[in-house]
C-alpha cells in the first residue's frame, strides 16, 4: 500500500510541535514529503488542490478548535486518512473521534518516529480498506438491484403466456367450459394475478432502495381516490363477507399527491384490512382534517381484524418483514406491501404508522400535503428575503385535431409537460398543478417571476421545444400566450409579512388562472373570500 | 369486405399462437413474426393493417424495427402497439417517442389491448358498429 511517497498533510499552528513532528517524520526509513499549515481553512484549502495520502491534525487551532476540527476536515475529504496530534489525553474525545471516522488519536508527547510511522502506514491502510468495502457494497447493491430488475422481467413471459391461455379457455375460444372445469380456471387465474402483483412489487421495491421511485404530484380531492379504491376491493371483500365503509369529512382540502400512487397505497391498506379481518368484520376507510395540523389530510384504513402485537407494530413497515402469526396463512405474500407504501407516502413528505389494540382491530394511517399554490409558490417567488419583481402567468394550450384524441394523447400531454419543465427556470418558474382535465384538451399554466417582455422569449422556447414533440405535430395543435400578474405592492407602508404577500400572489394566481382554465383548476382561496379582487392583466396572445 | 391483418411480432411462439387466437376471435386476420429483420420484411410484403412489436426480439430488436418503419414511406403510416415484458418507466416513453402508438405491458389486460386495437385501427365497415 505504501507504494511511492506518502505526502502529509500536517495542520498545527504551534511552530516547536511542527518542527518535532517534522523531525520524527523524516527520521524514518519511508518516503515522505511534509507540507505544513497552521490554520484549518489553510490546511482545507490544500486539500482541496492536492489530497494528501494522510492528515496529522492538532485540535486547537486559530480557526477552529476540538471535536469541530475534525468534523471538519473528514467533511471536506471523507476519504482521507485523518490522525490527530493532541496536546491533551482525553479519551472521550478520541473515542467519539474514531467514532466519526477518524483514524487515530496520539498525544504529542508519547510520539516516537518508529511510533508515528507506524500509525501513520496502518491509518492509510484501513482507510484503503474501509474505501474498498464501501466500493463492494456498492456494487453488490446495484448487482442485486440489476438481477431484480432482470428476473422480474424473464418471469413476466412465461407468466403472459399462463395468462393468455387460461383467458383463452376462460372466454371459450377453444370450446365450451363446463362449471367444474370454470371454477378450477378461475383459480388459475386468481393465481397468476396474485404473482402479477408480487412481480410488480418486486420491481418497485427495487426502485425504492435505488431511489428511483417516482411520483407525479398534482391537486386532487381524496375523495375521488377513496372511492375508486372500494370499487377495485368491493369484490374482494363481499367475497370475505367483509363490509366496505367510507367515512369523508364533509369538507376536505385539495391534496398535492400523484392520484396513482395514492390509490395504490389505499388499495394496498384495504387489501390488508381485508385479509386479516374475520367474516362479518369490516374494514372503514376515513380521510378527515385534523385541526392541529392543518397542512396535512389524514387518512385512515380501519379494520376490525385481530390486531397486531406491540412488537410487529415495530417492524411492520420494515423491508420483507413478515407477520410471524400470517406465515402459516398460505398466502403471506412477499413482505413488501407495507414497505413500498411507506416509501411513497414519505416521497409526498407524508408518514405512515399503524395504532393497535390486539384482538380488537388496527388502524393505518397516513397524511398527504394539503394542496397550498402559495407554499409552492414561495420558493420561486421569493429571493433574497423579499418578493420578485415581475411575474407573468404563461397558458400553454394542447389541442386535440381529431375528436376523440388518437389513443396516445394521455402519453403526448405527459411528454408535453416534462418537456415544458426543461424550458423554464426551476428556481423562478412554476409549472402550476392541475387537477385531471375534463376535456381532451391540457392546459398547462406557468407562473413565471419575469417581465412580460423576457416571458416572451421563453414563450419561443416553448413554442420551438413542444413544437418539436412528433405526435403533437400530428395529433394536435399548440397556443402558447402570457398574461402579467399584478403583484402586490411592497413599496414602504405596507406591514404585509413575506408569507402574506406570497400568499396574495397566490390568490391572484389562482384568480387569473381559473378564468384562463374555465374553473378548472381549485380556487381553494376563495372561501370567504366573496369580494375577491379582478386582476387587472395585460393580455399577449402568443 | 376483407377482414383487417395484424402482424404480431413476437420471438416466443406460443404467445404468438394465443395472441393469434384472441385476434381472430375478435374477427381479424394474424400475421406472424419472430424477429426483427422478418417483421421489416413481412410488412413490406403484406402492408398490415397495425403491428403488434415485442422489444426483446433477435436480429434487430423492437426500437430498431419502429426505426426501420419510420424511415419507410411505405410503412411509417402503420400504427405500432408495443407488447413488452420489459419496464415501462425506462422504455415507453423511448418507444412512443420512436414512434409508438401505445405501450402495454405484459402481462396485459385483454380488453385494454382490443380497445386500443379497436381505437387505433379506423372502422373498416363506415357506417356500421365495430365488431365486438
Amino acid at each position: 500500500m505504501t507504494n511511492g511517497q506518502t505526502h502529509v498533510l500536517l495542520i498545527e499552528d504551534n511552530p516547536g510541535d511542527a518542527d518535532l513532528v517534522r523531525l520524527r517524520l523524516v527520521e524514518g526509513d519511508s518516503d515522505v514529503d511534509v507540507s505544513c499549515v497552521n490554520r484549518l481553512a489553510d490546511g482545507l484549502a490544500s486539500m482541496a488542490k492536492k489530497q494528501p495520502s494522510v492528515v496529522l491534525l492538532d485540535l486547537n487551532l486559530p480557526d477552529s478548535h476540538g471535536a469541530d476540527t475534525f468534523r471538519k476536515v473528514l467533511e471536506k475529504a471523507p476519504g482521507v486518512p485523518v490522525v490527530i496530534l493532541s496536546g491533551q489525553d482525553d479519551e472521550i474525545l478520541a473515542m467519539k473521534a474514531l467514532h466519526q471516522g477518524v483514524q487515530d488519536y496520539l498525544v504529542k508527547g508519547d510520539i516516537t518516529s518508529a511510533h508515528l510511522e507506524r500509525v501513520m502506514r496502518y491509518a492509510i491502510e484501513r482507510q484503503g480498506l474501509i474505501r474498498s468495502l464501501e466500493m463492494s457494497r456498492h456494487q453488490q447493491l446495484e448487482f442485486k438491484n440489476r438481477f431484480l430488475s432482470h428476473v422480474s422481467h424473464e418471469l413476466r413471459t412465461p407468466l403472459t403466456c399462463i395468462h393468455q391461455f387460461i383467458t383463452i379457455l376462460l372466454d371459450g375460444l377453444a370450446g365450451e367450459v363446463n362449471p367444474e372445469q370454470r371454477y378450477h380456471l378461475d383459480t388459475v387465474l386468481n393465481s397468476v394475478n396474485q404473482l402479477r402483483a408480487m412481480i410488480r412489487d418486486l420491481l418497485e421495491a427495487t426502485r425504492a432502495e435505488s431511489g428511483k421511485l417516482r411520483i407525479e404530484q398534482r391537486c386532487i380531492t381524496i375523495g375521488e381516490i377513496v372511492q375508486q379504491a372500494i370499487s377495485m376491493m368491493s369484490a374482494t371483500a363481499k367475497e370475505k363477507h367483509v363490509g366496505l365503509e367510507v367515512g369523508l369529512d364533509s369538507r376536505l382540502p385539495l391534496v398535492y399527491a400523484d392520484p396513482d400512487r395514492v390509490l395504490q397505497v389505499m388499495v394496498n391498506l384495504i387489501d390488508n384490512g381485508i385479509k386479516f379481518t374475520p367474516a362479518d368484520g369490516s374494514v372503514l376507510v376515513k380521510a378527515c382534517v385534523v385541526e392541529a395540523d392543518p397542512d396535512v389530510v389524514y387518512v385512515s384504513i380501519v379494520d376490525t381484524g385481530r390486531g397486531i402485537s406491540p412488537e410487529a407494530r415495530a417492524l411492520i413497515f420494515e423491508r420483507l418483514y413478515q407477520d410471524p402469526d400470517s406465515i402459516d396463512n398460505n398466502r403471506a405474500g412477499l413482505g413488501l406491501g407495507l414497505y413500498i407504501a411507506k416509501e411513497l407516502v414519505e416521497l409526498h413528505g407524508g408518514r405512515i404508522w399503524v395504532t393497535s389494540e390486539p384482538g380488537s382491530g388496527s388502524t393505518f394511517s397516513f397524511t398527504l400535503p394539503v394542496y397550498s399554490l402559495a407554499k409552492l409558490l414561495f420558493p420561486v417567488t421569493v429571493y433574497e428575503g423579499r418578493l420578485r419583481e415581475a411575474m407573468v402567468l404563461v397558458k400553454v394550450e394542447l389541442t386535440p385535431v381529431s375528436s376523440p384524441p388518437r389513443v396516445n394523447w394521455k402519453e403526448t400531454c405527459q411528454q408535453c409537460l416534462e418537456t415544458l419543465r426543461r424550458c423554464i427556470y426551476l428556481d423562478k418558474d412554476l409549472v402550476l398543478p392541475m387537477l385531471a382535465g375534463h376535456g381532451p384538451e391540457e392546459i398547462f399554466l406557468v407562473a413565471a417571476c419575469t417581465d412580460i417582455e423576457r416571458a416572451e422569449i421563453m414563450m419561443k422556447r416553448i413554442r420551438e421545444q413542444l413544437g418539436k414533440i412528433v405526435d403533437l405535430k400530428a395529433s394536435g395543435m399548440l397556443q402558447v400566450s402570457a398574461t402579467r400578474v399584478t403583484l402586490p405592492n411592497v413599496e414602504e407602508g405596507n406591514t404585509a409579512t413575506l408569507e402574506e404577500q406570497v400568499r396574495a400572489v397566490a390568490h391572484e394566481v389562482l384568480e387569473m388562472a381559473s378564468a384562463a382554465m374555465d374553473h378548472r383548476l381549485p380556487s381553494q382561496s376563495k372561501i370567504g373570500n366573496s369580494n375577491a379582487t379582478t386582476s387587472k392583466a395585460k393580455t399577449m396572445e402568443g | 369486405m376483407e377482414k383487417q391483418r395484424i402482424l404480431i411480432v413476437d420471438d416466443d411462439p406460443d404467445l404468438r399462437r394465443a395472441l393469434k387466437i384472441r385476434l381472430r376471435a375478435n374477427h381479424y386476420d394474424t400475421l406472424q413474426a419472430s424477429d426483427g429483420y422478418s417483421a421489416i420484411a413481412m410488412a413490406q410484403k403484406e402492408q398490415p393493417d397495425l403491428i403488434i412489436l415485442d422489444l426483446g426480439l433477435p436480429a434487430g430488436d423492437g426500437f430498431v424495427v419502429l426505426q426501420r418503419l419510420q424511415n419507410n414511406d411505405s410503412l411509417s403510416d402503420i400504427p405500432v402497439i408495443v407488447l413488452t415484458a420489459r419496464d415501462p418507466l425506462s422504455n415507453e416513453q423511448q418507444a412512443l417517442q420512436a414512434g409508438a402508438s401505445a405501450f402495454f405491458q405484459k402481462p396485459a389486460d385483454n380488453n385494454e389491448l382490443l380497445d386500443v386495437i379497436r381505437a387505433t385501427l379506423p372502422n373498416p365497415w363506415p357506417g356500421t358498429a365495430l365488431p365486438s
